[in-house]
């Protein structure tokens, strides 16, 4: 193959999905199909004294969580979630039962006739109340998980230092808004369960549903549809829509259509954990850092889902890019009567990584530096230890990087020039280092996903992949069959990928934390290695990989110490706003970004992922406003959840630093959340030198802008 | 009501509910998925199609205000070549992640090519700033759309400037 | 299925409009958001439709005398390619959503929505803007600032349709616009603010600003354009802060999913002040 494998090849599946071709699950017909829509709580917390159900027509029938054959739960870490509420309630939104028919109208006519009486209980709201609560309804102490990592010895260091800073950090909830809203079919026929859906994870989906009817795992089929989209929000969440729609199918014996209006979805599907997060720092006389203490709260709504983890990778992300001697992070999940929390892009390293480059930023600030001097002082380099005591087994380029982006950015002379405040705009340029672990947090690839690959090379000769990878968008369809392709010295056209099937493909773990590439397109380059030895051999020829943990990595789950990835990749964003003096409103001017993501498979498809990643970023750094009232978001259906649009941002300016890993396909690492993380801190960082102004909270609205100087410097006395 | 109007070329006429959700009517009478529901309000522009050689979201536009009105939808433009030159465009350009709103997005085009064939940048991203994309940050597309206005220049050009 | 009516002229209309009591539409844009259903179903309206939104009579814009009228069911699109359409209104109405929304949205749409953040409202309470009401036995015209009572409350009868907006001869020599969105396009307002003025000699000869999403209504203040009127920039230096004294009587923003009242005030404030120190005592000074 005289080609680079970067070189970008045209995606896949562009031509289906321009011309409007491409079958979403709303867009398949199915036989005999009904359609449920779901009864949802109108209360916080309350319990369910009785429901009131008028004669159900023929051909009309309800759910509930009497409907689930074996259990009704939603198992993901535990088994807290019910797909049904039984009998009490723990959110706004909570599912409490579907009404399932031929007719749409009929059914909404139904549902407006039930009538459910609650017996109110006292919600709590926010984590004070949920921490201050004598009757926990999670466990005895409204914790869903707390976990320490320690290294050296902190006090001591306190003891000793010569400058201590303190701050404070809050960012808000965010929801995915994936342009396709969830959705699945569920057919039960032959005494199988298929499932059609919207989905990012085909065996969590399975795994739950086998539990959920106690069948024999044969019994259970689950098949991705084309999903427009899902950054995590279809990670978990889908499980309790297949089993909706997977109860109601068995009940009915015909096929059932669950799809999610917009305003229900942003209502009531996961959403980002809002976090408060509070540092302590020791720097010593000659701007190191000695000692970093974090507390990492996280807002885990309802239900657990995946919080444990994902405190997990918050707490882990909590030290930065820095590399500090003594370090003790504390963090805890607190579960509210509010939406239940789950994966998002970045999962907990949003919340922590603003949090410490914050900090950080506003330290050096007070120690009269710039920034990113002092940051780079302290930054990680190969051989240090990171917080949990593991290694940087690799080359970290950040010196590289940085001095690239200050390069391409200006970002020094705009440093003093913006002070310099002579137009009516206030200008302001902040930056940010960050990185990502790659793949599963710890020992999970090992551990619990064990993934397997299989790469068939058919009668015809061309070659399938095979494995439960779902394409939202982030491109593994183009990526993985270049990998291939490229390893079997075949043209890509050559290499076949389906949607994936559970029926047909081997479990090769969920699409998810950045992993897609690093580990499953790692192995189909072994399958590939192997497969070309016998590409000459006649007839069908099927090659298994699995997983095997590289023996550099050494990791002890119950501490939380060693080495919590196996990689890292890295990224430092600049961002340049001007800031409008009578409104606040934020006008981002400029955008730069330079990463390390090992070599990039297909560079327009990493490229698409820094831009996506960058907008969506910003988004959740000054737009995207979620407030909770009573249980109930505000903002609830597209009009008011606001999103970028095109007229948003500029271009932005990226450049990629080469950092081959020798564990990744062709060199290859991760970059499907990284390029999300480093946009929250360098856009605050931004409007802090705009105004003078300090942030510690997220979004950055204009609200907030105006409380904040209006405090100090008010333009009217109010009435 | 009987409302008539000519959808893709064709003519055609229903019998049903004015108030019927033209989105609805095009999907379900007519079997036109292409034309997607990712919202409902109207926001996000997946649903576009052109009437009257203007943009609509017809999610929002009842059935019975479209009569004797033309209809384009993605089934209907993907048949021409300035599709093509735009399904080129896009797809040597990045400007496809995961595609649900890039029906959408090939309609705003059609629109902004067909009385602007040589927008600047301003002008593109004004054209698409009622369609949403969650994925791509929206340049990729922005640069998709600029260079099916240049390779596809003569396809757009106005009869007086060719 | 609710009940729909489509006339086939402006008569026939206003007959209908009066014997059911029917709802006008003409695009849509409000009303199918306002009253949808689940996908799939369509808008459940709580009173008959009447649709009108393809009446010749309703459509266009033309010259009446010195000044302007257009007529109610007239796109923003076509409004925005008019070339007669004061710069003011125009500004407001390419701020409305996107192309999608502006082409089948409408002015009158816009006016009898009655939203508070109703965009088209304030640069049409500066240009002293005349709605023009028929009934079937009747019109009158009423100045558009009597025209709104309340969110969502307007002053038409049963039976009566906006058919025009009358704009009088206006193309100020002064004129500013901002809206303040939730985001830099298609967005609704967290406030807006439309002013105008004119001036002789270093004098002001009229002024007016109107302040909207920030009160029920669109908020004015003859008392503070009292102040300005006749005077120079330096007398209208020195009463700056009588004139928003008499702007915060009358601001009475709320707190929604969209801004807060603190932020609605004190905008409102820096926008009146921005308007009159960066836009109109510049261009007194220039004109003395």
């Amino acid at each position: 193959m005289a080609e680079r494998i970067e070189t970008s090849i045209p995606r896949f599946e562009a031509p289906e999905k321009t011309g409007g071709l491409a079958q979403y699950i709303a867009d398949i017909p199915f036989q005999n199909m009904l359609y449920a829509r779901t009864l949802r709580s109108e209360r916080a917390r309350a319990r369910i004294v009785s429901i009131d159900i008028p004669q159900m027509p023929e051909g009309y029938i309800t759910v509930d969580s009497s409907d689930a054959p074996a259990s009704n739960r939603s198992h993901m870490i535990e088994d807290d979630w019910p797909f049904f509420a039984e009998g009490v309630v723990n959110h706004v939104g909570e599912p409490i039962l579907l009404v399932v028919g031929p007719d749409k109208a009929e059914i909404v006519r139904l549902l407006s006739e039930i009538e459910v009486q609650y017996e109110d209980l006292e919600p709590v709201l926010t984590i004070e109340e949920s921490i201050a609560a004598d009757k926990p309804f999670f466990g005895d102490r409204n914790i869903m998980a707390e976990y320490v990592i320690e290294k050296g010895d902190t006090e001591k260091a306190f003891g000793q230092a010569e400058h201590v800073f303190e701050d404070e950090y809050h960012t808000g909830i965010q929801e995915h808004v994936y342009l396709e809203p969830q959705g699945f079919v569920a057919v039960y026929e032959d005494e199988r369960m298929v499932v059609y859906g919207s989905m990012q994870c085909p065996f969590y989906v399975k795994n739950v549903l086998v539990q959920a009817f106690g069948w024999d795992e044969k019994r259970i089929r689950v098949v991705q549809t084309v999903t427009g989209g899902g950054f995590g929000g279809k990670e978990e969440y889908t499980s309790i829509l297949a089993g909706h729609a997977a109860f109601a199918s068995y009940k009915t014996g015909h096929p059932v259509q669950l799809i999610l209006d917009r305003a229900e979805d942003i209502s009531v599907s996961t959403k980002r954990h809002p976090s408060t997060c509070r540092y302590r720092t020791a720097v010593d006389d000659d701007g190191r850092l000695t000692a970093l203490q974090a507390h990492v709260q996280l807002d885990g709504g309802a239900y657990v889902g995946l919080s444990a983890v994902v405190l997990q990778r918050a707490m882990l992300m909590a030290a930065g890019v820095y590399n500090i001697p003594n370090v003790r992070i504390t963090g805890e999940v607190i579960a509210t009567n509010n939406i239940p929390s789950g994966a998002f892009r970045g999962f907990g390293a949003p919340q922590a990584l603003f949090a410490v480059e914050m900090h950080l930023h506003s330290l050096a600030e007070k120690l009269g530096e710039d920034p990113l001097d002092f940051k780079m002082r302290n930054a990680l380099e190969k051989g240090d230890t990171t917080a949990s005591c593991g290694r940087m087994h690799h080359e970290v380029k950040l010196p590289e990087m940085v001095r690239t982006l200050e390069h391409m950015s200006g970002y020094r002379e705009k440093r003093h020039s913006h002070r310099k405040q002579s137009s009516r705009m206030l200008k302001g340029i902040g930056a940010s280092l960050f990185f990502h672990g790659c793949s599963f947090t710890g020992s999970g690839e090992q551990d619990k996903i064990k993934a397997v690959v299989k790469l068939r090379k058919r009668k015809d000769g061309l070659v399938e992949i095979l494995v439960s990878s779902a394409e939202i968008g982030q491109g593994p369809q183009t990526t993985l069959r270049k990998i291939v392709s490229h390893t079997l010295g075949i043209p890509v056209m050559r290499v076949v990928y389906k949607n994936p099937d559970t029926d047909r493909v081997p479990d090769s773990g969920p699409t998810v934390a950045s992993r897609t590439v690093i580990i499953v397109g790692a192995l189909l380059e072994k399958a590939a290695a192997d497969l070309a030895e016998r590409m000459h051999e006649a007839g069908e020829i099927e090659v298994t990989k699995q997983y095997e943990q590289p023996d550099y990595i050494c990791w002890d789950q119950d501490a939380l110490k060693g080495d919590a990835y196996p990689t890292y990749s890295w990224g430092a964003n600049v961002v340049e706003v001007e800031v409008d003096p009578a409104t606040f409103e934020i006008r981002i001017t400029g955008l730069w970004g330079v990463y390390d993501v090992g070599t990039p498979i297909d560079e327009q498809v990493v490229l698409g992922q820094i831009e996506g990643g960058m907008a969506q970023g910003l988004g959740y750094a000054t737009l995207e406003v979620m407030e909770m009232k009573n249980g109930r978001p505000m903002q609830a259906n597209l009009t008011d959840y606001i999103i970028p649009t095109a007229g948003d941002y500029p271009r932005m300016q990226v450049a990629l630093v080469k950092n081959s890993y020798e564990y990744g396909p062709f060199g290859a690492k991760c970059v499907g959340e990284l390029p999300f993380l480093g946009a929250a801190p360098a856009l605050a960082s931004a409007v802090e030198h705009a105004l003078g102004q300090s942030i510690n909270r997220i979004p950055v609205t204009p609200e907030y802008l105006m409380e904040a100087v209006e405090h100090d410097h008010p333009i009217h006395p109010e009435q | 009501m009987t409302i008539r109007f000519t959808l893709n070329s064709r003519e055609v006429e229903i019998d049903t509910d004015p108030l019927r959700r033209l989105l609805d009517v095009l999907r379900e009478d007519f079997g036109l998925t292409g034309v997607k529901e990712g919202c409902g309000e109207g926001e996000c522009g997946a649903c576009s199609v052109i009437i009257d050689g203007e943009l609509a979201n017809s999610c929002i536009v009842p059935v019975g205000t479209v009569q004797d009105a033309v209809i384009l939808t993605i089934e209907g433009y993907r048949e021409t070549e300035r599709y093509r030159v735009i399904e080129e465009s896009f797809a040597a350009e990045g400007s496809v992640q995961c595609g649900f709103c890039t029906p959408g997005f090939v309609m705003a085009a059609e629109v902004l090519l067909s009385k602007n064939p040589t927008p600047d940048e301003k002008a593109i991203r004004e054209a698409i700033s009622g369609n949403l994309c969650r994925c791509t940050g929206y340049h990729m597309i922005v640069e998709g759309i600029a260079r099916a206005s240049r390779t596809g220049a003569k396809l757009w050009a106005k009869p007086t400037d060719r | 299925m609710g009940k729909t009516y489509r006339p086939l002229s402006l008569d026939e209309a206003l007959e209908m409009a009066e014997a059911e009591n029917a709802l006008p539409l003409a695009g849509g844009t409000d009303l199918m958001v306002q009253n949808r259903s689940w996908s799939g179903l369509p808008p459940y309206m709580k009173r008959p439709v009447l649709f009108i939104g393809h009446l010749k009579e309703l459509q266009g814009v033309h010259a009446e005398g010195d000044g302007l009228v257009i007529a109610s069911a007239t796109t923003l699109t076509a409004i925005l390619r008019n070339e007669r359409i004061p710069s003011l209104l125009k500004e407001a109405v390419r701020s409305i959503g996107g192309p999608a929304i502006r082409s089948r949205a409408t002015l009158g749409g816009n006016i009898c929505n009655a939203s508070p953040a109703a965009d088209t409202l304030p640069p049409l309470y500066v240009l002293g803007a005349e709605l023009v009401l028929r009934r079937k036995n009747g019109t009158r015209t009423v100045p558009v600032a009597s025209f709104m009572q309340g969110p969502g409350k307007t002053v038409l009868k049963r039976g009566e349709l906006l058919t025009a907006v009358r704009l009088p001869a206006m193309e100020p020599a002064i004129t500013f616009y901002r809206k303040v969105g939730t985001r830099s396009s298609n967005a609704l307002s967290k406030l807006s603010i439309a002013a105008a003025a004119d001036s002789e000699k270093g004098v002001v000869t009229d002024v007016g600003i109107a302040l909207g999403a920030v009160a029920p209504t669109v908020v004015c203040s003859p008392d503070a354009e009292n102040l300005m009127r006749g005077r120079t920039a330096a007398e209208i230096r020195g009463e700056l802060y009588r004139i928003l004294d008499a702007y915060n009587c009358k601001l009475k923003p709320i707190d929604d999913q969209r801004s807060s009242s603190l932020y609605r005030l004190k905008a409102s404030f820096r926008l009146i002040l921005s308007f009159i120190g960066t836009v109109l005592l510049p261009a007194l000074e220039e004109n003395t």
